[in-house]
């Protein structure tokens, strides 16, 4: 691989042993992944947070990385936490729990790295720009930057792009280069698509018939951002895409060469159904799980709307999990108090998938994304179903 | 003895025991960072130490944040004296590289075939070689 004089300068150690050995982990998977030379980065988000999943291995990490004092070189945040960073204790988190998680963030502030724990940078100011290279690790937004705006990054681990951020580099291969980002097959989606259950559905749908693969989709009528979001999502979990395209909607569509699409699937009402079956509620919810990836404000308002009148007739808990950024916005301040007196909790900075308190305390779970119920239900003892928002909140309000 | 061509990940000549997971690992959930065993319930071997020894296995799966856990066994002491693979990715890399554990992905073969617990390993990471001599029992 070609390195410049100040990249091998580093290699060698002049900048310590910390950043030496960050680069060489760039430089490394750069190699394995045939990359001819690094490049710069604009940022990175940072996986690897919630004491949940990193447990005790991230500190002796750590450690190493602090004796040189490092710094991060680009704008860089960092994904959820295991654990609403200000309602921990209401949430039901023990206190050894609390205690590793604020020392794990107060780690990541002192690299220089934002806490903004949430899933989704491009809902709170971060928005990738068309054609930039980053370096992102949350498996949703790496969709969301590639597809919805146009960004450039492989779907980096916590380590690598945490390394990404503490040189700003990435090695160049991959979804860096234009020609591994063409799509290779084409799916005609013939079903309707409305509610964000249903774009996620395609998503699972996709990623688990097509996994890896880059598709071309025909026939979506409307694409916003949140429904982008809950599509992104699910394919990332269910078959690890990092990237797709959408007919009318997703940036370069028009470029697209029909010599490149060598097969054309059919997404029918037929396999739409078939997936909700498949997670059809069958016991007695105990909790209704919103906001995977974290709900955005329209989300929040659209809850809210539909409950307003109405009261909560049942004992089943409603979570609703988003970015404090958004928690904390003047238009969403107001809802969330109107919310909480319906016993509806909206909680920051956490999610369903990376707080151990779901699966602690709940053995019947219902949600909306189907990114949700593929990572939820690799837990044996709990059950997750999907439906659509407004199915999941006509049955608790009257 | 049968001889083998590596690609060298992380450098380090070494010579020991190995020990063979015949499925991909995921270094999250599957090791056990502080004491070096293998966790995994589902694995041929597990409660099985990895200390000191030769690890071999197909691929890696799971969490990036196996990463970390592949550091940890250095820092606890309980590392492995090699990793070996059929397909090195991030995960590993990535794990290899910070905890300073020697790592060789197999050309052309498949490792877990032709190695199996117990047997010597020796890898040279000059030359780009792995040589198995094949243990009696």
């Amino acid at each position: 691989m070609y390195l410049t004089k100040e990249q091998e300068r580093i290699l060698e150690g002049e900048e310590g042993e910390a950043l030496s050995k960050m680069l060489q982990l760039i430089v490394k998977i750069g190699e394995v992944n045939g990359a001819e030379k690094l490049i710069s980065v604009n940022s990175a988000q940072i996986a690897g947070v919630s004491y949940l999943t990193v447990g005790d291995a991230i500190f002796s990490f750590f450690d190493m990385i602090n004796k040189d004092n490092l710094k991060v070189k680009i704008p860089s945040w960092l994904n959820p936490a295991g654990m609403d960073m200000s309602r921990y204790k209401e949430m039901g988190i023990d206190s050894l729990f609390s205690k590793k998680q604020i020392q794990i963030i107060e780690e990541y502030k002192k690299l220089g790295i934002k806490d903004t724990l949430t899933c989704t940078p491009y809902l709170v100011g971060h928005e990738p720009k068309f054609g930039e290279h980053i370096a992102w690790s949350e498996s949703s937004a790496v969709s969301m930057a590639n597809s919805y705006f146009g960004a450039r990054t492989n779907r980096e681990g916590g380590p690598s792009s945490l390394a990404s951020a503490l040189t700003g580099l990435t090695a160049e291969y991959g979804l860096h280069l234009p020609e591994n980002r063409k799509p290779e097959l084409l799916i005609e989606v013939d079903a309707e698509l409305e509610s964000f259950a249903d774009f996620s559905v395609l998503g699972f749908w996709f990623g688990e018939n097509q996994g890896g693969k880059i598709p071309f989709f025909k026939g979506i009528k409307q694409l916003s951002i949140e429904k982008a979001k809950s599509l992104s999502a699910a394919m990332a979990a269910s078959g690890s895409v990092a990237m797709y395209h959408v007919e009318y909607f997703t940036p370069g569509y028009k470029k697209i060469k029909k010599e490149d699409l060598t097969e054309t699937i059919h997404f029918t009402e037929e396999e739409k159904k078939a997936i909700y079956e498949r997670f059809k509620e069958q016991n007695n919810i105990d909790l209704i799980a919103i906001g995977c990836p974290h709900a955005s404000k329209k989300e929040i308002k659209m809850i809210y709307n539909f409950v307003k009148s109405k009261q909560k007739k049942s004992d089943v808990d409603i979570m609703i999990f988003t970015s404090r950024r958004v928690l904390t916005d003047i238009e969403t301040i107001s809802i969330v108090k109107e919310l909480t007196k319906k016993g509806i909790k909206v909680y920051a900075d956490t999610c369903m998938v990376v707080s151990p308190v779901t699966r602690q305390s709940y053995r019947n779970i219902i949600t909306n994304s189907s990114k949700a119920v593929f990572y939820l239900s690799k837990d044996k003892e709990t059950n997750v179903f999907l439906d659509t928002l407004e199915n999941i909140l006509r049955r608790i309000v009257g | 003895m049968k001889e083998l061509e590596v690609k060298v990940i992380v450098t380090g000549s070494v010579r020991g025991e190995a020990i063979v997971s015949k499925k991909p690992i995921s270094f999250l959930g599957g090791v056990a960072g502080k004491k070096g065993i293998i966790a995994d319930i589902q694995s041929e071997l597990h409660g099985k130490s990895i200390k000191d020894k030769i690890f071999v296995f197909p691929e890696s799966v799971g969490s990036t944040v196996g990463s970390y856990v592949i550091y940890s066994l250095k820092v606890n002491n309980v590392s492995p004296l090699a990793l070996v693979t059929n397909h090195a990715e991030t995960i590993v890399i990535a794990g290899a590289i910070l905890a300073e554990i020697p790592f060789v992905e197999i050309k052309n073969n498949d490792i877990t075939q032709l190695a199996s617990s117990g047997d010597i390993i020796t890898i040279d990471t000059e030359k780009k070689i792995l040589t198995i001599e094949k243990s009696n029992n």
